[in-house]
């Protein structure tokens, strides 16, 4: 099914998405290697980390400044939790993917409040951005666009006086378990 | 042209109105639409992008930035921290909520008039503008056409339970259940204000002024005689061109975290010290079961209807499914676990707890921005145990294999004896999960100016010529969707705005 224009990623309504907000090398480092990190390793492209923290660094500039600044604040702590973990000297960006993916899990199932709350940010922007990509929705077997177009259509003709019927209805469940 | 955006703006403009109406969501729009049919020049100024149906489409990560505040980066600080959701394009919240049309209950109406004192707020006063508006956005049951397996599970596991289920009245012209609402409707089928009231307001003559946020109220001699704002640059989001509109009464619908932080940024002689307090949320706990078969919850209206058999008790529960990508962001997985989490996503039935507030928190002025702060209290903390245990427990007897919990020392049940664990596991206040989508209360109306922030016709007590019309209005909350109570509130000020000649 050729996919509707009105369905498109990237609508022309010449609304304009922000430029990514500006941060050190450093800083960019450690975007990355936190979204490695949270991220699953497979599916993923070539340009999947730079996708994900540069659309990271974009919705920084629709925050007040002083939360985009917490948030930063609180990925440089991040990128220190062995440290303050007491578990090495070294931060993130110089550990691999593996032994990252450990600090952060034990960060995120800390006891301790505010060292959980430190993965809110990250959490919410690195993820909900990868499972927006088209690779993982197929990884998902979720395909949003064709299943909307045919409700578009339907409801075009139920507009122009075809009211649905019964095998309109959406079933998946043959009957309610019992 | 009608609705103006950043490009359209030259510096030092100053525009003139009868009536301006800052926010386009479930009280402005309302308020402005009602002045302009009943003949006021009326100019809204809304902060977000205006967003045709034709450009909506299910992805987050373009919809987020258009169409939530702060890219959805808002958060309740507290214990526990609460994330929070709200719309910032023109249509507000509602083109980014479910919908739902459900009218204050009686019993909350009956609190609201004997605590004004005057009836004006009561169900009967009350009652010629919820029809008004329902009639305005259409309120009405979903067709079957439009309703989903999720929908049909969570109904017939409440009737297993003997509890009583209500379908969703919705906001809705032939709703076929594409389930986008929270990315806005790609259909045209839900009414926000987008498709409803603003239409409306601009066949009237009213204009629109968009990608402006308002900083200022223009006072003059005691009086508010406008607003002054900065556009934003869509590119840079910096506030670079300062626009001002001069009119003979201003209503203010930014919201409740907004609202006070616009009004407390001025101080009208001695500060109103109700202002920003009495803050409320309806906080929610997420609970989201793992079916061992499909569901494809993601096809079909994204809430069917609720459980209220807990209505009196304040606990509410009802299913609401979501993109993968918030999903995602809100299960405890990282890598390669959430993968394998997500990838039952078309088994999942996310559901959650609403409880309604039994006390209040605030919001006051941060370093550039408001500052909401709300904390759960015992009893509050109570009822969440209990309603997350009675939603899983509802689960696990409809066949779910697996319950993810809103508890970070307790994510995950496999079966029915492990929710007895969940008294025992959550006697801290910080490790439950909560979100929220409803804001309400901040700038309560009341005919007493001690006990609250504007009078009955939604006036500022201490300004004149301010008016106020969104959800900071409520004096309690609600325990429903507040979109048609903020909208029959905000018909009944537009009656009330006195334009001087």
């Amino acid at each position: 099914m050729v996919i509707s224009p009105v369905l498109q990623r990237h609508p022309d309504d010449s609304w304009t998405l922000a430029d990514p907000r500006t941060v050190s090398q450093r800083t960019h480092r450690v975007f990355l290697a936190l979204a490695d990190a949270i991220l699953p390793a497979s599916p993923r492209t070539e340009t999947t980390l730079g996708d994900v923290t540069r659309h990271a660094l974009v919705c920084l500039q629709y925050m007040p400044r002083s939360s985009a600044m917490a948030l930063v604040a609180g990925m440089r702590l991040l990128n220190w939790a062995p440290l303050w973990r007491f578990r090495g000297l070294r931060p993130l960006t110089r550990l691999s993917r593996g032994d990252v993916h450990r600090h952060l899990v034990a960060v995120t199932q800390s006891r301790w409040l505010p060292v959980r709350a430190l993965m809110y940010g990250p959490l919410g922007l690195f993820m909900s951005t990868y499972f927006d990509q088209d690779y993982a929705h197929r990884a998902l077997d979720y395909d949003p666009v064709p299943f909307v177009e045919e409700r578009i259509e339907l409801r075009r003709k139920w507009l122009e006086g075809e009211e649905p019927g019964a095998d309109q209805e959406i079933h998946h469940l043959p009957v309610v378990p019992p | 042209m009608s609705i103006l955006a950043h490009r359209d703006y030259r510096a030092g403009q100053t525009f003139d109105a009868e009536v301006v109406v800052v926010g386009t969501g479930a009280g402005g729009a309302v308020a402005g639409a009602e002045l302009a049919e009943a003949g006021r020049d009326v100019l809204f100024v809304e902060e977000g992008g205006y967003h045709p149906t034709s450009s909506l489409n299910p992805y987050l990560t373009e919809s987020i930035p258009r169409l939530y505040r702060d890219a959805g980066g808002t958060m309740i600080m507290g214990r526990p921290p609460i994330p929070y959701a709200e719309g910032r394009c023109v249509g507000g919240s509602t083109l980014v909520n479910g919908g739902m049309t459900w009218r204050a209950p009686e019993r909350v109406l009956m609190k609201w008039e004997t605590l004004t004192g005057q009836s004006d707020l009561g169900p009967r006063e009350l009652a010629p503008f919820f029809d008004r508006v329902e009639e305005r956005i259409q309120a009405k049951p979903q067709h079957p056409v439009s309703v989903g397996d999720d929908s049909r599970l969570l109904e017939e596991g409440a009737r297993r339970q003997g509890w009583r289920y209500e379908h969703n009245r919705r906001a809705q012209d032939r709703c076929v259940g594409s389930n986008q609402c929270l990315t806005g409707c790609p259909t045209g089928a839900k009414q926000s204000t987008l498709l409803s009231y603003m239409p409306r307001a601009l066949s009237f003559g009213a204009r629109c002024l968009t990608e402006v946020r308002v900083h200022k109220l223009w006072v003059e001699r005691g009086r508010c005689v406008g607003v002054i704002g900065k556009a934003v640059n869509p590119r840079t989001r910096r506030c670079d061109i300062e626009v001002r509109v001069r009119s003979k009464a201003v209503v203010i619908s930014c919201g409740a975290v907004q609202t006070p932080y616009l009004l407390r940024g001025h101080r009208f002689g001695r500060r109103n010290p109700q202002l920003g307090k009495n803050f409320l949320c309806h906080p929610n706990a997420k609970v989201v079961a793992i079916y061992p078969f499909d569901i494809h919850a993601w096809q079909g209206v994204s809430q069917g209807g609720q459980i209220r058999e807990f209505l009196d008790d304040g606990i509410v529960m009802a299913e609401n499914a979501v993109p993968p990508g918030t999903a995602a962001a809100q299960i405890p997985f990282l890598g390669e676990e959430a993968l394998e989490m997500m990838k039952h996503y078309n088994g999942m039935v996310m559901t959650g707890v609403l409880v309604d507030d039994s006390h209040a928190g605030t919001v006051t002025r941060g370093f550039d921005g408001p500052l909401a702060r709300y904390s759960i209290n015992a009893y509050d903390h109570e009822r969440f145990l209990r309603g997350v245990r009675l939603l899983a427990t509802l689960h696990f007897e409809m066949g779910a294999k697996q319950v993810v919990l809103p508890f970070s020392n307790m994510h995950i049940a496999n079966s029915v004896d492990d929710l007895r664990r969940i008294e025992q596991t959550q006697r801290s206040r910080s490790t439950i999960e909560l979100f929220t989508v409803h804001l309400m209360g901040t700038c309560r109306m009341g005919a007493d100016r001690r006990s609250s922030v504007v009078n009955l016709r939604g006036e500022l007590w201490d300004l004149p010529g301010c008016y106020v019309a969104d959800a900071s209005l409520f004096p309690t909350a609600v325990g429903v969707n507040p979109q048609v109570t903020i909208m029959a509130l905000a018909t009944m000020i537009a009656q009330r705005v006195k334009v001087p000649n």
